[in-house]
């Protein structure tokens, strides 16, 4: 439902002003984030002008040569992509066996999954940072995956067992009918149909890894094996503040995300409203 | 493989993930919290209801939790009236309107260390942007972070700033979905707008607006890394909350149990919470 242009000059103009201000509530710590990682240091320590410059790349380079910034990066990355693959598998499976079988219970599966999703963090944290001491698999990527997936994991199924619900239960049978096996008709006609829903899971699942850092923290006590978002964090406790290296670590982190957004922001928003939701 | 054996295969192959990976934790941190433990890697001891007792007895921890219910309803509050402001303008009929929907949802993909980053360097003391914009105005200077009111206020406008967000575009989705033949009907009934929202908009949202209030007030229940990375808890605890709370038990002072014992507590909570929600708002599992 749109409604019509407000008819008075006054209605329109208080409009424009309205959303003039979200614009820029929204934004402007992001513009500048951007606008101070590139800025000169002497400017940036002075200068509080709106308009971009005087440019340097410098804190970039710094970022990128002098600290453990790369390494980091391909922590996340590693992190995320590991993530987002598992999560896809296990909670397709789980989402297709309860919407296509009368299973006893399956309110109960999916309620415990949604559940699962609202737990406080320190729950899983405790726990886990406990056994993966144990096991001598402290302050690895690995314990940092398997903390992801307990948030991705309820995610995805949550999300893929609406999706699959709204399916239309005929055209798998038609396929059986045809000779297809459950595999087949699953793997050959669910898994394209539902490329969507698996989009959207693999979004939010890539969103809530990247952007982590409760786990991270607490699994990780290498520099080494740091993700991004601790790893950039713990620069602001070291001896001086170097606020343009921190913004120009900041927008790295950020890019990636807006990036996809912009490509695939139709996925993003109808999962939202379809019950896909981060923290 | 038949039909029947690719389905229970499915399901049992997922089921003993997520059991190894969600149900197996919990219950391990559940029963963590019936022991003394000082190390991680050390033995237990049973104590029995000990780590409760000692962490009940203690005011920090009251204080933790009424600090919890503060940022929860604080950050609520506001999130939810701001969300709906936002989705109402959004929803109207102005040029550019797509650039703004979609710069409004930029906050909530940010990773949380990048917004609190950017704050705290908005606000420093000296140089930050925000720091200038106060100065400029001729407004005194403002300790964002120095006393526990302001402290409290700080972490709540970080926290409003970053999920208002779902609140926003939840709703305006949500908007989609009211008949406009509902508002022509009002308008021809010589209805105002702010009339039309409380008697038409607000009760055909009501069932979503309570889904969205019980599922945020979960997750501020729950946020730890917001407060920790602003204020690790300070000034003197002031806005220390049970999650910080469990976490300096555990990884600060080593009291394992007792940093179980407050995760323990806080899962009960919340687990209130979630049943209330489910008998409102019943699964359709058909």
């Amino acid at each position: 439902m749109s409604r019509s242009l407000p008819r008075s000059a006054a209605g329109r103009i208080a409009l424009y002003v309205a959303a003039l201000v979200i614009a820029v509530y929204s934004a402007f710590p992001i513009y500048w984030m951007v606008v101070s990682s590139t800025r000169a240091p002497q400017a940036l320590l002075h200068s509080t002008s709106l308009v971009p410059g005087p440019l340097t790349w410098e804190y970039y380079s710094n970022l990128l040569e002098l600290t453990d910034y790369p390494s980091q990066f391909m922590n996340s990355l590693f992190v995320a992509v590991v993530t987002v693959v598992v999560t896809m598998v296990f909670s397709v499976m789980i989402a297709y066996a309860v919407t296509r079988h009368r299973i006893r219970g399956k309110g109960l599966i999916v309620g415990a999954m949604l559940y699962a999703y609202m737990f406080p963090p320190l729950l899983i944290a405790i726990p886990l940072f406990s056994i993966f001491a144990k096991i001598g698999l402290g302050d690895t990527l690995t314990s940092v995956i398997v903390s992801h997936l307990t948030l991705t994991l309820p995610l995805g199924v949550w999300f893929l067992w609406g999706f699959f619900k709204s399916m239309p239960f005929e055209l798998e049978e038609a396929a059986m009918v045809d000779g297809c096996t459950r595999l087949g008709a699953f793997l050959r006609v669910v898994l394209p149909l539902s490329l969507p829903g698996l989009i959207t899971v693999a979004i939010f699942s890539f969103l809530l890894s990247w952007t982590d850092y409760t786990y991270a923290l607490i699994m990780i006590g290498s520099d080494a094996n740091k993700t991004v978002p601790v790893g950039l964090a713990s620069m602001v406790g070291s001896f001086d503040l170097r606020w343009g290296e921190i913004m120009a670590g900041s927008t790295l982190i950020a890019l990636p995300l807006f990036g996809a957004f912009a490509l695939l922001s139709q996925y993003f928003i109808q999962g939202l409203g379809a019950g896909a939701v981060k923290g | 493989m038949s039909s029947k054996a690719t389905i229970y295969s499915f399901l049992f192959l997922g089921l003993a993930v997520t059991a190894l990976l969600i149900v197996a934790p919990v219950v391990y941190a559940v029963s963590l919290s019936f022991y003394q433990m000082d190390s991680f890697v050390g033995a237990p001891r049973w104590v029995g209801l000990d780590n409760y007792a000692r962490m009940l007895s203690q005011w920090i921890f009251w204080r933790a939790l009424i600090n919890g219910f503060i940022y929860a309803f604080g950050t609520i509050i506001f999130q939810v009236v701001l969300g709906i402001g936002f989705a109402l303008v959004l929803n109207q009929v102005f040029p550019g309107r797509n650039i703004v929907r979609g710069l409004s949802i930029l906050p909530y993909l940010l990773p949380t260390v990048v917004v609190v980053l950017t704050f705290k360097w908005m606000v420093d003391g000296s140089i930050g942007v925000l720091t200038q914009v106060i100065a400029a105005l001729g407004l005194p200077p403002v300790q964002w972070f120095e006393s526990p009111g302001a402290a409290m206020a700080s972490v709540i406008l970080v926290s409003v700033w970053m999920w208002t967000p779902f609140v926003t575009t939840t709703f305006l989705a949500a908007l989609q979905t009211v008949p406009s033949s509902l508002y022509e009907a009002a308008k021809v009934d010589g209805t105002n707008a702010v009339q039309r929202f409380f008697h038409i908009t607000l009760p055909m949202l009501k069932p979503i607006l309570t889904v969205i209030v019980l599922l945020r007030a979960v997750w501020m229940f729950n946020k730890f890394d917001v407060i920790w990375l602003l204020t690790q808890g300070g000034p003197v605890g002031a806005t220390e909350h049970l999650a910080i709370l469990s976490y300096k038990q555990a990884f600060g002072q080593f009291d394992i149990g007792g940093g179980a014992a407050v995760a323990t507590i806080s899962f009960a909570i919340l687990s209130v919470a979630v049943f209330i929600y489910f008998r409102l708002f019943p699964l359709d599992t058909e």
